[in-house]
């Protein structure tokens, strides 16, 4: 499994009767961005402390960076929990330095990074600020650089996304991006879809500790339903009445449809072209969020 | 290894750069300075007392003036026109009094040879005794002289008659063998006590560092970010050992600044040096076992400690759990005078095999000198209940740390304790 940064083998963990992880299997293949997607209280945290030996699974195996014994490796992983927190009281390149030493990094070469990161990634004027004086974006960017600066194979980053405004995002999706590019396996968890839809070469659904489906981007999203988005003006009524959609979400101007397998999109624009003023017709590939929303449906349906 | 140190390292910065460290690192100096220093300059900078003396009997003022001539800077004769036998003279001086140009007169009785009668000192502070002291003891001086003469006694042989029988004070040591009682016998007797102070001190700073540094971290969630890279068990000792070296530079600065203070201090304001240290660095096996209680009762009181702030999420829950802490602290500390002065004694035996109570008491107990057989069955107990306690603040350490909401229940802790690692449940949010 040299090709592979993290193989799960159906590992399970129960907290008492709760079952949190149920038999997940998965591989991350070595320089991916691979997105955990799945609701709150879908066992995503569980699976990453897993992964990160904080918790121990009940049952199944785990292989990361090709050892079995996870603690093996901590130095070569990087990690950002869910709940993001610094010392108040240190200075920010005296942290990032400090997490560098505890995975081995010299003093001096961690000393030596710190600043090197904290000055590229735009915090040049708070190397010798406390961390009590940053923002939250602030805070979350000295975090992720303190799971960097021992330069990991693998990254894993726990809600990377959580509480930021939309630059701050942005941030955190260029740093993402530039350990993609550094040859870097990424992992992360999130509850927003979008996100992974722009940043992951691959991703795993899960809902209630159960897999649901997991794969590259691309083909998970070749399985789920084709849409189709119509901008138009005139009574949306019309859209009730038209053979093989599974799914209307009419919001009174735009209307998204989602067809069955095998409805062919010509032919509901020849239905509708005199019914309604057409202002746009647009087929496309489902949104993660809808695979997302068909599959837990369809699972809690049945 | 390096990762425990890495922790400790990181521990003692944090405590070392806050104000209460330095505040606690210099309180002792200061207090210690001031204690020498007030009296001195009070004894100097003290107004001389004046005074007044009405003679009644007519011989003794001219007998004592000698005397008085010498003490001038203390105490300064007034008025010796008044005349003894007016009654007007004593309204006058009653009045200097009230308007504090006297400290206080003496009236000196007619026949003061024969007794006290009529004799009487009158001031508006009976408090401060000096000026009685001394004035009372020329007096009687003269007195006593005037006696023996009438009587026809010599005086060396009055001398004789009132010395009283003294005993010799002896020390027998452990060989059995008769020593003399020195100053330094005495610094032996006291110096365990200082002890007793410090270790309670190291422990009581420790516990309000570990609980405070620990709930930090889990109400920061520093702890997730921490435990990624290195294991509970060194989380917790590089905790321990990094607030042991702080509270260790904090009695090191101490015991310096104790030894300079009083080598240097009082010969500087011109008093004698009068504390001799040697003894105690002199006998390496008494300074090894305070070193050695030192560590020990810092080391389980520790383990207790870090188990309480890996449970509690705020410090207010932590105070909560601190309570019967701190009761184990205080209770060596009630039974320091009993167990002082009756160092072989019940009480102090019992308490030497109650773990958290024996450095504390043993420690106590070394000028009685306990047994050898106790230094080692106390000590072996001691070293057992502090491997259980840090096995149990591993454990509890491990979970706890992760949890958040409630602290635990007691007999939840007990069963984190009990079952094996990697298997317990916790609970969550």
């Amino acid at each position: 499994m040299a090709d592979h940064a993290l193989t799960l083998e159906r590992v399970t963990k129960s907290f008492g009767d709760f079952r949190a992880v149920d038999e997940i299997s998965l591989a991350v293949p070595k320089g991916s961005i691979y997105g955990f997607l799945g609701p709150n209280g879908a066992g995503k945290t569980t699976t990453l402390r897993m992964v990160m030996s904080i918790l121990y699974p009940d049952s199944g195996t785990i292989e990361v960076l090709g050892h079995q014994n996870p603690e093996a490796v901590k130095d070569r992983l990087g990690y950002l929990p869910e709940e993001k927190g610094l010392y108040k009281k240190m200075k920010t390149a005296e942290i990032v330095s400090y997490f560098g030493r505890l995975k081995g990094l010299s003093n001096h070469e961690a000393n030596r990074r710190a600043r090197d990161l904290l000055t590229k990634f735009g915090l040049g004027d708070w190397i010798d600020k406390k961390c009590e004086a940053l923002s939250k974006g602030m805070g979350q960017k000295v975090q992720i650089l303190g799971t960097l600066i021992h330069e990991p194979e693998l990254v894993i980053l726990d809600e990377p996304f959580s509480g930021l405004d939309p630059v701050n995002v942005e941030t955190v999706i260029e740093l993402i991006l530039h350990m993609k590019r550094e040859g870097r396996t990424v992992i992360f968890s999130t509850h927003v879809m979008e996100q992974a839809e722009k940043l992951c070469d691959y991703i795993l659904l899960i809902n209630k500790g159960k897999k649901i489906l997991d794969g590259p981007l691309s083909q998970v999203k070749l399985g789920g339903p084709r849409t189709v988005i119509i901008d138009y003006d005139g009574d949306g009524a019309v859209f009730r009445s038209l053979p093989r959609v599974s799914r209307i979400n009419d919001a009174g101007k735009t209307a998204e449809l989602t067809l069955q397998d095998g409805a062919n999109p010509q032919e509901l624009l020849r239905l509708l072209v005199d019914r309604l003023t057409i202002r746009r017709f647009d087929t496309r590939e489902p949104s993660l969020h809808e695979i997302f929303v068909r599959a837990v449906g369809g699972k809690t349906d049945a | 290894m390096r990762r425990i140190w890495l922790v400790a390292q990181r521990e003692y910065l944090e405590n070392v750069r806050t104000k209460s460290f330095w505040i606690g690192i210099f309180l002792l100096p200061v207090i210690l300075v001031l204690s020498i220093v007030v009296p001195v300059l009070m004894e100097k900078t003290r107004k001389p007392r004046h005074f007044a003396v009405l003679d009644r009997s007519g011989w003794v003022l001219d007998a004592v003036r000698p005397q008085l001539a010498q003490a001038a800077g203390r105490f300064v004769l007034e008025a010796p026109e008044a005349d003894p036998n007016d009654p007007a003279a004593e309204e006058r001086l009653n009045r200097m009094v009230r308007d504090e140009e006297l400290f206080g007169y003496f009236i000196v009785g007619s026949d003061p040879v024969e007794g006290s009668a009529g004799s009487q000192y009158l001031s508006r502070n009976l408090t401060d005794t000096d000026l009685t002291d001394w004035f009372g003891e020329l007096v009687s001086g003269e007195v006593r002289a005037r006696r023996l003469e009438r009587e026809r006694i010599d005086p060396r042989l009055a001398e004789w008659i009132q010395s009283p029988i003294r005993f010799e004070a002896r020390k027998v040591t452990v060989t059995g063998e008769a020593e003399e009682v020195s100053a330094q016998d005495r610094l032996r007797q006291w110096a365990p006590v200082g002890f007793v102070y410090l270790l309670f001190f190291v422990v009581f700073t420790a516990a309000q560092m570990l609980v405070t540094n620990t709930v930090e971290e889990k109400s920061n969630r520093i702890i997730e970010v921490l435990l990624s890279s290195v294991s509970p068990i060194e989380l917790m000792g590089g905790k321990i050992l990094g607030i042991a070296m702080t509270g260790f530079t904090t009695i090191v600065a101490w015991i310096a600044s104790f030894l300079l203070i009083t080598r240097y201090v009082p010969p500087m304001l011109g008093a004698p040096m009068t504390l001799d240290f040697s003894v105690i660095t002199r006998d390496p096996v008494y300074l090894t076992s305070f070193v050695a209680y030192f560590i020990l009762g810092y080391l389980l009181f520790a383990a207790l400690l870090v188990g309480i702030g890996a449970v509690c999420n705020t410090l207010r829950e932590a105070q909560n759990l601190m309570g019967p802490i701190t009761i184990l602290l205080i209770i060596p500390l009630f039974a320091m005078v009993p167990v002082g002065k009756d160092p072989n004694g019940m009480l102090a035996k019992v308490l030497s095999f109650i773990p958290p109570f024996t450095p504390f008491v043993m420690m106590n107990r070394a000028a009685g000198p306990p047994a050898l057989w106790e230094y080692v069955a106390t000590t072996a107990l001691l070293l057992v209940s502090i491997l259980v306690a840090l096995w149990a603040a591993a454990k509890v350490f491990r979970i706890g740390v992760l949890l958040t909401g409630k602290p635990p229940k007691m007999s939840e802790i007990l069963r984190w304790i009990r079952a094996p690692v990697g298997t317990v449940a916790v609970r969550r949010d």
